[in-house]
Protein backbone atom coordinates (compact mmCIF):
# COMPACT_ATOMS: atom_id res chain seq x y z
CA UNK A 1 0.00 0.00 0.00
CA UNK A 2 1.67 3.30 -0.74
CA UNK A 3 1.77 6.19 2.21
CA UNK A 4 -0.80 8.70 2.16
CA UNK A 5 1.63 11.02 1.25
CA UNK A 6 3.52 9.27 -1.76
CA UNK A 7 4.04 10.95 -4.69
CA UNK A 8 5.77 7.82 -5.97
CA UNK A 9 5.20 7.96 -10.23
CA UNK A 10 3.86 11.59 -10.75
CA UNK A 11 4.85 14.20 -12.30
CA UNK A 12 5.83 17.64 -10.48
CA UNK A 13 6.57 20.85 -11.86
CA UNK A 14 8.87 23.47 -9.50
CA UNK A 15 9.40 26.91 -11.02
CA UNK A 16 12.15 28.63 -9.54
CA UNK A 17 13.15 25.18 -8.45
CA UNK A 18 17.34 25.97 -8.32
CA UNK A 19 16.48 28.72 -5.39
CA UNK A 20 16.65 29.04 -1.90
CA UNK A 21 13.44 27.50 -1.04
CA UNK A 22 13.31 25.96 -4.27
CA UNK A 23 16.55 23.72 -4.48
CA UNK A 24 15.24 22.02 -0.90
CA UNK A 25 11.93 21.47 -2.79
CA UNK A 26 13.53 20.04 -5.79
CA UNK A 27 15.83 17.95 -4.42
CA UNK A 28 13.21 16.27 -2.18
CA UNK A 29 11.56 15.77 -5.16
CA UNK A 30 13.45 14.37 -6.81
CA UNK A 31 14.29 11.56 -4.30
CA UNK A 32 10.10 10.81 -4.31
CA UNK A 33 8.69 11.67 -6.99
CA UNK A 34 8.75 9.87 -10.53
CA UNK A 35 9.77 12.85 -13.00
CA UNK A 36 10.27 16.73 -11.17
CA UNK A 37 10.69 19.43 -14.24
CA UNK A 38 13.29 21.88 -12.39
CA UNK A 39 12.40 25.49 -14.19
CA UNK A 40 14.84 28.53 -13.49
CA UNK A 41 16.69 31.21 -15.23
CA UNK A 42 19.08 30.30 -18.02
CA UNK A 43 21.71 28.00 -17.00
CA UNK A 44 20.68 27.80 -13.27
CA UNK A 45 18.35 25.54 -13.46
CA UNK A 46 20.81 22.78 -15.20
CA UNK A 47 23.36 23.62 -13.18
CA UNK A 48 21.92 23.10 -10.28
CA UNK A 49 20.47 19.54 -11.25
CA UNK A 50 23.97 18.39 -12.45
CA UNK A 51 25.98 19.80 -9.28
CA UNK A 52 23.32 17.86 -6.85
CA UNK A 53 23.66 14.76 -9.38
CA UNK A 54 19.52 14.86 -9.87
CA UNK A 55 18.65 11.38 -11.42
CA UNK A 56 14.66 12.07 -12.20
CA UNK A 57 15.06 15.46 -12.29
CA UNK A 58 14.58 17.81 -15.80
CA UNK A 59 15.88 21.38 -15.97
CA UNK A 60 14.21 23.84 -18.00
CA UNK A 61 14.62 27.50 -18.67
CA UNK A 62 11.88 29.66 -16.91
CA UNK A 63 12.10 33.43 -17.76
CA UNK A 64 9.44 35.49 -15.96
CA UNK A 65 9.52 38.34 -18.12
CA UNK A 66 8.11 37.35 -21.35
CA UNK A 67 4.21 36.09 -20.09
CA UNK A 68 2.59 35.27 -23.51
CA UNK A 69 5.76 32.77 -24.32
CA UNK A 70 4.25 30.86 -20.76
CA UNK A 71 1.83 28.81 -22.68
CA UNK A 72 3.84 27.58 -25.16
CA UNK A 73 6.05 27.01 -22.84
CA UNK A 74 3.58 24.73 -20.51
CA UNK A 75 3.01 22.89 -24.38
CA UNK A 76 6.33 22.30 -25.30
CA UNK A 77 7.00 20.68 -21.95
CA UNK A 78 4.15 18.75 -21.99
CA UNK A 79 4.93 17.47 -25.70
CA UNK A 80 7.87 15.92 -24.42
CA UNK A 81 7.64 15.33 -20.77
CA UNK A 82 3.51 14.40 -20.00
CA UNK A 83 1.18 16.89 -18.08
CA UNK A 84 2.07 17.49 -15.17
CA UNK A 85 0.14 16.00 -11.24
CA UNK A 86 1.40 18.88 -9.39
CA UNK A 87 2.97 22.35 -9.95
CA UNK A 88 4.77 24.18 -7.38
CA UNK A 89 5.42 28.04 -8.11
CA UNK A 90 7.88 29.63 -6.78
CA UNK A 91 9.28 31.69 -9.23
CA UNK A 92 9.43 35.64 -8.03
CA UNK A 93 10.80 38.32 -10.24
CA UNK A 94 12.69 40.18 -7.24
CA UNK A 95 11.64 43.73 -6.23
CA UNK A 96 13.15 47.00 -6.89
CA UNK A 97 14.16 46.83 -3.11
CA UNK A 98 13.55 50.62 -2.80
CA UNK A 99 12.43 52.91 0.12
CA UNK A 100 8.80 53.68 -0.23
CA UNK A 101 9.45 57.37 -0.44
CA UNK A 102 12.06 56.50 -3.30
CA UNK A 103 10.12 53.97 -5.47
CA UNK A 104 8.65 55.13 -8.92
CA UNK A 105 5.48 53.69 -10.67
CA UNK A 106 7.40 52.02 -13.28
CA UNK A 107 9.26 49.99 -9.97
CA UNK A 108 5.98 49.29 -9.04
CA UNK A 109 4.76 48.11 -11.65
CA UNK A 110 7.13 45.91 -12.87
CA UNK A 111 7.09 44.20 -10.19
CA UNK A 112 3.45 43.38 -10.63
CA UNK A 113 4.24 42.77 -14.23
CA UNK A 114 6.94 40.08 -13.38
CA UNK A 115 4.67 38.74 -10.85
CA UNK A 116 1.69 38.22 -11.10
CA UNK A 117 0.85 38.10 -14.97
CA UNK A 118 3.25 34.79 -15.21
CA UNK A 119 1.99 33.37 -12.28
CA UNK A 120 -1.76 34.06 -13.62
CA UNK A 121 -1.15 32.94 -16.94
CA UNK A 122 1.14 29.65 -16.20
CA UNK A 123 -1.72 28.32 -13.57
CA UNK A 124 -4.57 28.69 -16.14
CA UNK A 125 -2.39 26.75 -18.68
CA UNK A 126 -1.63 24.09 -16.38
CA UNK A 127 -4.55 24.10 -14.56
CA UNK A 128 -6.81 23.70 -17.95
CA UNK A 129 -4.59 20.88 -18.79
CA UNK A 130 -4.87 19.00 -15.40
CA UNK A 131 -8.92 19.73 -15.93
CA UNK A 132 -9.44 16.42 -18.69
CA UNK A 133 -7.71 14.44 -16.28
CA UNK A 134 -9.83 15.12 -12.63
CA UNK A 135 -7.15 15.93 -10.53
CA UNK A 136 -3.76 18.40 -9.64
CA UNK A 137 -2.23 20.28 -6.85
CA UNK A 138 -1.00 23.54 -7.62
CA UNK A 139 1.04 24.97 -4.76
CA UNK A 140 1.90 28.62 -4.84
CA UNK A 141 4.04 30.86 -2.76
CA UNK A 142 3.05 34.04 -0.83
CA UNK A 143 4.81 35.78 1.96
CA UNK A 144 3.87 36.24 5.73
CA UNK A 145 4.36 39.83 4.24
CA UNK A 146 1.67 39.30 1.97
CA UNK A 147 -0.14 38.60 5.16
CA UNK A 148 1.05 41.50 7.83
CA UNK A 149 3.31 44.53 7.09
CA UNK A 150 7.20 44.20 8.03
CA UNK A 151 7.98 46.07 11.30
CA UNK A 152 10.21 48.91 10.15
CA UNK A 153 12.30 48.59 13.46
CA UNK A 154 14.10 45.39 12.77
CA UNK A 155 15.59 46.80 9.18
CA UNK A 156 18.18 48.83 10.68
CA UNK A 157 20.17 51.73 8.05
CA UNK A 158 21.42 50.88 5.14
CA UNK A 159 18.84 47.83 4.87
CA UNK A 160 15.65 48.90 3.68
CA UNK A 161 12.27 47.51 4.91
CA UNK A 162 10.75 44.71 2.77
CA UNK A 163 9.53 47.00 0.10
CA UNK A 164 5.37 47.63 -0.54
CA UNK A 165 5.68 46.01 -3.87
CA UNK A 166 6.76 42.92 -2.94
CA UNK A 167 4.03 42.39 -0.31
CA UNK A 168 1.01 43.82 -2.53
CA UNK A 169 2.71 40.93 -5.17
CA UNK A 170 2.59 38.28 -2.38
CA UNK A 171 -0.86 39.16 -0.95
CA UNK A 172 -2.18 39.64 -4.77
CA UNK A 173 -0.73 35.96 -5.08
CA UNK A 174 -3.08 34.41 -2.16
CA UNK A 175 -5.81 36.13 -3.43
CA UNK A 176 -5.49 34.44 -6.75
CA UNK A 177 -4.82 31.03 -5.47
CA UNK A 178 -8.46 31.81 -3.26
CA UNK A 179 -9.48 32.41 -6.55
CA UNK A 180 -8.42 29.47 -8.72
CA UNK A 181 -9.34 27.27 -5.72
CA UNK A 182 -12.75 27.96 -6.72
CA UNK A 183 -12.96 27.99 -9.87
CA UNK A 184 -10.87 24.65 -10.87
CA UNK A 185 -12.57 22.64 -7.64
CA UNK A 186 -15.53 20.99 -9.37
CA UNK A 187 -12.60 20.00 -11.97
CA UNK A 188 -10.61 18.30 -8.85
CA UNK A 189 -7.53 20.99 -9.35
CA UNK A 190 -6.73 21.97 -6.25
CA UNK A 191 -4.79 25.28 -5.25
CA UNK A 192 -3.17 26.29 -1.88
CA UNK A 193 -0.74 28.87 -1.11
CA UNK A 194 2.48 27.80 1.09
CA UNK A 195 3.01 31.11 3.03
CA UNK A 196 6.91 31.35 4.33
CA UNK A 197 7.88 33.57 7.35
CA UNK A 198 11.29 34.36 7.85
CA UNK A 199 13.82 32.07 5.81
CA UNK A 200 16.49 34.58 5.28
CA UNK A 201 19.39 32.87 2.52
CA UNK A 202 22.38 31.21 4.37
CA UNK A 203 24.64 34.53 2.54
CA UNK A 204 22.36 37.14 5.26
CA UNK A 205 22.37 34.58 7.85
CA UNK A 206 26.31 34.37 7.78
CA UNK A 207 26.57 38.22 7.22
CA UNK A 208 23.92 39.59 9.45
CA UNK A 209 23.53 38.12 12.74
CA UNK A 210 21.80 41.31 14.10
CA UNK A 211 19.17 41.08 11.90
CA UNK A 212 18.78 37.17 12.61
CA UNK A 213 18.67 37.70 16.23
CA UNK A 214 15.92 40.46 15.21
CA UNK A 215 13.81 38.09 13.16
CA UNK A 216 13.72 35.14 15.52
CA UNK A 217 12.17 37.19 18.35
CA UNK A 218 9.41 37.64 16.12
CA UNK A 219 8.57 34.20 15.87
CA UNK A 220 7.16 31.83 18.85
CA UNK A 221 9.61 29.35 18.31
CA UNK A 222 12.17 31.84 18.81
CA UNK A 223 14.28 30.98 15.22
CA UNK A 224 14.43 31.71 11.35
CA UNK A 225 13.69 28.73 9.33
CA UNK A 226 15.55 26.97 7.26
CA UNK A 227 14.37 25.58 3.88
CA UNK A 228 14.57 21.71 5.10
CA UNK A 229 11.55 23.50 6.74
CA UNK A 230 9.61 24.28 3.89
CA UNK A 231 9.93 20.83 2.36
CA UNK A 232 7.63 19.02 4.31
CA UNK A 233 4.21 21.73 4.28
CA UNK A 234 4.45 21.80 0.50
CA UNK A 235 4.76 17.90 -0.28
CA UNK A 236 1.70 17.65 1.94
CA UNK A 237 -0.07 20.03 -0.43
CA UNK A 238 1.03 18.59 -3.27
CA UNK A 239 -0.34 15.01 -1.94
CA UNK A 240 -2.55 13.12 -1.77
CA UNK A 241 -2.69 13.10 1.90
CA UNK A 242 -4.54 16.94 1.55
CA UNK A 243 -6.95 15.33 -0.97
CA UNK A 244 -9.58 17.58 0.91
CA UNK A 245 -7.44 20.57 1.20
CA UNK A 246 -7.95 23.39 -1.06
CA UNK A 247 -7.97 27.35 -0.89
CA UNK A 248 -5.77 27.56 1.78
CA UNK A 249 -2.79 29.68 2.86
CA UNK A 250 -0.64 27.01 4.75
CA UNK A 251 1.42 29.38 7.07
CA UNK A 252 5.23 28.38 7.82
CA UNK A 253 6.61 31.12 9.78
CA UNK A 254 7.38 30.09 13.45
CA UNK A 255 4.55 31.51 14.87
CA UNK A 256 5.12 34.97 13.03
CA UNK A 257 1.84 36.25 11.91
CA UNK A 258 -0.42 33.88 15.59
CA UNK A 259 0.60 36.72 18.15
CA UNK B 1 24.42 20.17 0.66
CA UNK B 2 21.07 20.23 0.33
CA UNK B 3 18.52 18.82 3.34
CA UNK B 4 16.65 15.32 3.44
CA UNK B 5 13.56 14.65 2.53
CA UNK B 6 11.27 15.26 5.23
CA UNK B 7 10.11 12.47 7.24
CA UNK B 8 5.94 12.48 7.98
CA UNK B 9 7.14 9.29 9.38
CA UNK B 10 5.88 9.21 13.42
CA UNK B 11 8.17 5.85 13.87
CA UNK B 12 10.05 6.24 17.88
CA UNK B 13 7.23 9.08 19.21
CA UNK B 14 4.86 8.79 21.58
CA UNK B 15 1.58 10.30 21.18
CA UNK B 16 -1.65 11.01 23.39
CA UNK B 17 -4.97 11.14 21.79
CA UNK B 18 -7.85 12.12 23.85
CA UNK B 19 -11.65 10.93 22.14
CA UNK B 20 -10.28 8.06 20.00
CA UNK B 21 -14.15 6.72 19.62
CA UNK B 22 -16.21 8.75 16.94
CA UNK B 23 -15.88 8.54 13.76
CA UNK B 24 -12.92 11.17 13.28
CA UNK B 25 -11.68 9.39 16.90
CA UNK B 26 -11.26 6.28 14.78
CA UNK B 27 -9.87 7.38 11.52
CA UNK B 28 -7.29 9.14 13.45
CA UNK B 29 -6.16 6.29 15.78
CA UNK B 30 -5.54 4.08 12.40
CA UNK B 31 -3.57 7.22 10.95
CA UNK B 32 -1.41 7.98 13.77
CA UNK B 33 -0.51 4.02 14.47
CA UNK B 34 -0.13 3.45 10.56
CA UNK B 35 2.57 6.50 10.64
CA UNK B 36 4.31 4.34 12.91
CA UNK B 37 3.85 6.03 16.72
CA UNK B 38 2.95 4.55 19.81
CA UNK B 39 -0.90 5.71 20.40
CA UNK B 40 -1.99 6.24 23.68
CA UNK B 41 -6.09 6.74 23.17
CA UNK B 42 -7.18 8.30 26.30
CA UNK B 43 -11.14 8.19 27.04
CA UNK B 44 -13.61 7.82 30.05
CA UNK B 45 -14.48 4.70 28.25
CA UNK B 46 -11.59 2.79 28.63
CA UNK B 47 -13.46 -0.89 27.65
CA UNK B 48 -14.77 0.75 24.60
CA UNK B 49 -11.19 1.84 23.15
CA UNK B 50 -9.71 -1.34 24.26
CA UNK B 51 -12.55 -3.81 22.42
CA UNK B 52 -12.06 -1.27 18.77
CA UNK B 53 -7.95 -1.23 19.13
CA UNK B 54 -8.44 -5.18 19.75
CA UNK B 55 -10.86 -5.23 16.53
CA UNK B 56 -8.23 -3.14 14.29
CA UNK B 57 -5.02 -5.10 15.87
CA UNK B 58 -2.56 -5.60 13.91
CA UNK B 59 1.27 -6.73 15.61
CA UNK B 60 3.20 -3.32 14.22
CA UNK B 61 0.50 -1.38 15.21
CA UNK B 62 1.21 -0.11 19.50
CA UNK B 63 -1.75 1.27 20.31
CA UNK B 64 -2.58 1.62 23.90
CA UNK B 65 -5.95 2.47 26.44
CA UNK B 66 -5.79 4.61 28.91
CA UNK B 67 -8.85 5.96 30.88
CA UNK B 68 -9.32 9.91 31.57
CA UNK B 69 -11.73 12.00 32.91
CA UNK B 70 -10.90 15.30 31.50
CA UNK B 71 -13.35 16.98 33.32
CA UNK B 72 -11.20 15.64 36.58
CA UNK B 73 -7.72 17.56 36.35
CA UNK B 74 -6.24 15.06 39.03
CA UNK B 75 -7.24 12.36 36.50
CA UNK B 76 -5.35 14.31 34.31
CA UNK B 77 -2.50 14.42 35.86
CA UNK B 78 -2.35 10.45 36.51
CA UNK B 79 -2.88 9.80 32.82
CA UNK B 80 0.14 11.75 32.21
CA UNK B 81 1.91 10.37 35.15
CA UNK B 82 1.02 6.82 33.39
CA UNK B 83 2.41 7.93 29.96
CA UNK B 84 5.59 8.43 31.30
CA UNK B 85 5.98 5.89 33.82
CA UNK B 86 5.47 3.20 31.17
CA UNK B 87 7.06 5.36 28.08
CA UNK B 88 9.25 7.22 29.39
CA UNK B 89 8.00 10.83 27.06
CA UNK B 90 5.25 12.19 25.10
CA UNK B 91 5.82 13.56 21.97
CA UNK B 92 2.40 14.74 20.72
CA UNK B 93 -0.84 15.21 21.88
CA UNK B 94 -4.16 15.14 19.41
CA UNK B 95 -7.14 16.96 21.53
CA UNK B 96 -10.42 15.11 20.11
CA UNK B 97 -12.38 14.95 22.97
CA UNK B 98 -15.52 16.56 22.43
CA UNK B 99 -18.69 16.93 24.16
CA UNK B 100 -22.10 17.76 22.10
CA UNK B 101 -24.94 17.64 25.08
CA UNK B 102 -26.23 21.12 23.20
CA UNK B 103 -28.72 21.05 19.80
CA UNK B 104 -30.16 24.62 19.95
CA UNK B 105 -30.40 28.46 21.08
CA UNK B 106 -33.17 27.08 23.48
CA UNK B 107 -32.13 24.57 25.19
CA UNK B 108 -31.40 24.78 28.89
CA UNK B 109 -28.00 26.38 30.51
CA UNK B 110 -26.76 23.43 32.07
CA UNK B 111 -26.50 21.93 28.82
CA UNK B 112 -23.98 24.42 27.94
CA UNK B 113 -22.45 24.59 31.30
CA UNK B 114 -22.02 20.45 30.53
CA UNK B 115 -20.33 20.77 27.66
CA UNK B 116 -18.07 23.88 28.92
CA UNK B 117 -16.67 21.32 31.37
CA UNK B 118 -14.97 19.16 28.51
CA UNK B 119 -14.72 21.42 25.48
CA UNK B 120 -13.43 24.19 27.54
CA UNK B 121 -12.00 23.98 30.45
CA UNK B 122 -11.13 20.06 30.14
CA UNK B 123 -9.32 21.38 27.29
CA UNK B 124 -7.37 23.63 28.80
CA UNK B 125 -6.26 21.16 31.49
CA UNK B 126 -5.04 18.78 29.38
CA UNK B 127 -3.00 21.21 27.05
CA UNK B 128 -1.41 22.26 29.91
CA UNK B 129 -0.62 19.30 31.51
CA UNK B 130 0.62 17.26 28.94
CA UNK B 131 1.96 20.92 27.38
CA UNK B 132 4.35 21.16 30.69
CA UNK B 133 5.50 17.72 30.43
CA UNK B 134 6.61 18.10 26.29
CA UNK B 135 8.31 21.55 27.35
CA UNK B 136 9.61 19.77 30.21
CA UNK B 137 11.19 17.02 27.67
CA UNK B 138 12.65 17.57 24.12
CA UNK B 139 9.25 19.26 23.14
CA UNK B 140 6.77 18.16 20.54
CA UNK B 141 3.61 18.72 18.84
CA UNK B 142 0.33 19.41 20.00
CA UNK B 143 -2.52 19.19 17.28
CA UNK B 144 -5.70 20.55 18.15
CA UNK B 145 -9.06 19.28 16.22
CA UNK B 146 -11.41 22.70 15.82
CA UNK B 147 -14.11 22.93 13.14
CA UNK B 148 -14.55 25.44 10.48
CA UNK B 149 -17.47 26.47 12.55
CA UNK B 150 -14.79 28.09 15.14
CA UNK B 151 -14.09 29.68 11.79
CA UNK B 152 -16.99 31.16 10.59
CA UNK B 153 -21.01 31.35 11.51
CA UNK B 154 -24.08 29.06 11.20
CA UNK B 155 -25.65 28.87 7.95
CA UNK B 156 -29.43 27.88 8.72
CA UNK B 157 -30.24 27.29 5.38
CA UNK B 158 -27.88 23.88 5.37
CA UNK B 159 -30.17 22.58 7.78
CA UNK B 160 -33.59 23.72 6.84
CA UNK B 161 -36.56 20.79 6.68
CA UNK B 162 -34.15 18.70 8.50
CA UNK B 163 -33.77 17.69 12.18
CA UNK B 164 -29.81 18.70 12.04
CA UNK B 165 -29.37 21.44 14.28
CA UNK B 166 -25.83 23.69 14.72
CA UNK B 167 -25.61 23.94 18.55
CA UNK B 168 -24.49 27.74 19.34
CA UNK B 169 -21.86 26.03 22.16
CA UNK B 170 -19.78 24.60 19.56
CA UNK B 171 -18.88 27.57 17.92
CA UNK B 172 -17.80 29.04 20.83
CA UNK B 173 -15.60 26.42 21.92
CA UNK B 174 -13.96 25.93 18.56
CA UNK B 175 -13.75 30.11 18.05
CA UNK B 176 -11.86 29.71 21.82
CA UNK B 177 -9.68 26.77 20.69
CA UNK B 178 -8.52 28.46 17.95
CA UNK B 179 -7.28 31.65 19.56
CA UNK B 180 -6.07 29.71 22.98
CA UNK B 181 -4.42 27.48 20.02
CA UNK B 182 -2.33 30.80 19.18
CA UNK B 183 -1.89 31.81 22.94
CA UNK B 184 -0.25 28.34 23.32
CA UNK B 185 2.13 28.54 20.59
CA UNK B 186 3.47 31.90 22.37
CA UNK B 187 3.77 29.89 25.00
CA UNK B 188 5.27 26.86 24.58
CA UNK B 189 7.23 27.98 21.35
CA UNK B 190 10.49 28.62 23.18
CA UNK B 191 10.53 25.13 24.98
CA UNK B 192 10.12 23.57 21.32
CA UNK B 193 6.49 22.51 21.70
CA UNK B 194 4.37 23.60 18.62
CA UNK B 195 0.66 23.90 19.07
CA UNK B 196 -1.93 23.72 15.81
CA UNK B 197 -5.21 23.22 14.72
CA UNK B 198 -6.09 21.44 12.26
CA UNK B 199 -10.09 22.63 11.65
CA UNK B 200 -12.76 20.05 9.46
CA UNK B 201 -15.40 20.71 7.74
CA UNK B 202 -18.38 18.57 7.78
CA UNK B 203 -17.47 14.62 7.84
CA UNK B 204 -19.93 12.19 6.06
CA UNK B 205 -21.00 9.61 8.17
CA UNK B 206 -21.37 6.23 6.35
CA UNK B 207 -23.10 4.14 9.03
CA UNK B 208 -25.05 7.19 9.86
CA UNK B 209 -26.10 9.34 6.62
CA UNK B 210 -27.04 12.72 6.97
CA UNK B 211 -30.09 14.10 5.52
CA UNK B 212 -30.39 13.76 2.05
CA UNK B 213 -31.36 17.49 1.61
CA UNK B 214 -28.68 18.77 4.25
CA UNK B 215 -25.92 16.57 2.01
CA UNK B 216 -27.38 18.22 -1.68
CA UNK B 217 -27.34 21.46 -0.30
CA UNK B 218 -23.84 20.95 2.05
CA UNK B 219 -21.85 19.79 -1.40
CA UNK B 220 -22.66 23.01 -3.15
CA UNK B 221 -21.26 24.71 -0.30
CA UNK B 222 -17.64 23.14 -0.65
CA UNK B 223 -15.55 23.75 -3.83
CA UNK B 224 -15.26 19.74 -3.86
CA UNK B 225 -18.73 19.23 -4.32
CA UNK B 226 -18.86 16.65 -1.17
CA UNK B 227 -18.55 16.25 2.40
CA UNK B 228 -15.32 15.04 3.77
CA UNK B 229 -14.40 11.22 4.64
CA UNK B 230 -12.74 11.05 8.02
CA UNK B 231 -9.55 9.48 6.68
CA UNK B 232 -8.77 12.91 4.55
CA UNK B 233 -8.60 14.56 7.70
CA UNK B 234 -5.60 12.66 8.95
CA UNK B 235 -3.06 13.62 6.45
CA UNK B 236 -3.22 16.92 8.19
CA UNK B 237 -3.33 15.93 11.75
CA UNK B 238 -0.19 13.30 11.13
CA UNK B 239 1.26 16.20 9.21
CA UNK B 240 1.53 18.64 11.97
CA UNK B 241 2.65 16.12 14.44
CA UNK B 242 5.92 14.67 12.66
CA UNK B 243 9.14 16.01 11.39
CA UNK B 244 7.90 17.28 8.58
CA UNK B 245 6.08 20.40 10.06
CA UNK B 246 8.59 22.09 12.32
CA UNK B 247 8.62 25.86 11.61
CA UNK B 248 4.45 25.24 11.84
CA UNK B 249 2.94 26.54 14.50
CA UNK B 250 0.68 28.84 16.03
CA UNK B 251 -1.40 28.07 12.56
CA UNK B 252 -5.09 26.89 11.83
CA UNK B 253 -4.64 24.07 8.59
CA UNK B 254 -8.37 23.92 7.54
CA UNK B 255 -9.28 20.55 5.89
CA UNK B 256 -13.00 21.75 4.48
CA UNK B 257 -13.11 21.21 1.07
CA UNK B 258 -12.34 25.17 0.41
CA UNK B 259 -15.59 25.97 2.16
CA UNK B 260 -14.14 28.74 4.31
CA UNK B 261 -11.91 29.68 1.42
CA UNK B 262 -14.55 31.05 -0.22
Amino acid sequence: MKSWHSLAGKTIWVTGGAGYLGSAITTALDAEAGKVICFDLAGRAESFVREQKLQRTVPLTFDVSDSSAVPGLVEATIAEHGAPDGLVHLAFASSAGKRLEQLATADFQRTLDLTLAPAFVLCRAVAERMRPRGCGSIVLFSSMYGVVAPDPRIYQDPMVPNPIDYGAAKAAILQMSRYFSIHYGPAGVRFNCVTPGPFPNPGIQKTQPGFIADLSKKTALNRVGGNAEIVGPTLFLLGDGASFVTGHSLVVDGGWTAW
Amino acid sequence: MQPDAPSFSLTGKVVVQCGGSGLLGRALVTSTAAAGATLIVASRDRAKIEAQIASAASPERKIHAEHVDIGDEASIQALRDRVLAAHGRIDGVVFNAVSRPMRTMNDDLSAWKDSMATNATGFFAVVRALGDAMAQGAGGSIVNIGSMQGMIGMNPWLYEGTTMTAPPDYFFHKGGMLNLTRYLASHYGPKKVRVNVVSPGGIFNPEKPQATAFLERYAKTTMLGRMADAAEISGAVVFLLSDASTYITGANLPVDGGYTAK
